[in-house]
């Protein structure tokens, strides 16, 4: 069965911006670096104000941030078995 | 690592660190003096306080630790020694369910020692170690999830 996943961009958003560091974009939306980093690597899916907040950093809209895709877990295995 | 996972083990230390001085002196006490009520009232109080203070002394003293050292190594104040934010609250809330979970079974077990007819200080005894008991268990949950993620 296909699951989804929130996936994002924000590590490529940050690299656009003048090469914004976490921290950075942690005090302008009010969260520890932690958690920034946390969400860049999918270990923490944001509550929805905090995505908004991260969308208005960057100025783009929230489903370029963020997407939620699905991961098809046969087709994962079978790539990874080719 | 944020603060409050500093925090979290600073927490996680002392607990254990009570939890072992509640144990070997209540052994202590029982082999010595047998159920002695006075004595393990004064052994409940002086982990309750202990326990007060070694936190509270800890997290104060991790934060001003933690503040100089990262002074030193940027040259400025940590602007994130005092925020907590809403991945930290999710954590605390999913820390005090299981911290309740285990105090819950706890208290169970120790009433049913006192149904099956040992003394009421068996249970009052194994109400204080589940108690500190579910506290460690709820600081290392929390620091599973802020390494392993939800």
């Amino acid at each position: 069965m296909p699951t989804r996943q929130v996936r994002n961009n924000i590590r490529k958003l940050r690299f656009g911006n003048n090469e914004m560091t976490q921290e950075e974009l942690a005090e302008k939306t009010g969260v520890t670096r932690q958690t920034i980093n946390a969400i860049e690597s999918a270990k923490y899916s944001p509550s929805l104000e905090l995505a908004f907040k991260i969308a208005l950093v960057f100025g783009v809209p929230l489903e370029e941030v963020f997407t939620y895709t699905v991961e098809d877990n046969q087709a994962e295995t079978k790539e990874k078995l080719t | 690592m944020s603060s409050r996972e500093k925090q979290n083990n600073v927490v996680l230390v002392c607990l254990s660190f009570i939890l072992t001085y509640f144990l070997v002196n209540w052994v202590r006490i029982y082999r010595t003096e047998g159920l002695n009520s006075e004595a393990i009232f004064r052994l409940w109080w002086t982990v309750m306080i202990a326990a007060i203070i070694l936190i509270i002394v800890g997290i104060i003293a991790t934060m001003i630790g933690s503040n100089i050292v990262h002074a030193i190594k940027t040259g400025k104040e940590d602007p994130q020694t005092s925020v907590e934010d809403e991945r930290d609250k999710l954590f605390e809330l999913r820390g005090e369910y299981a911290s309740s979970i285990v105090f819950s079974l706890g208290v169970v077990l120790s009433m049913l020692t006192y149904v099956l007819g040992q003394p009421p200080l068996i249970m009052f005894s194994l109400i204080t170690f589940f108690g500190i008991l579910s506290g460690i268990a709820g600081s290392i949950y929390q620091l599973v999830l802020y390494r392993k993620g939800v």
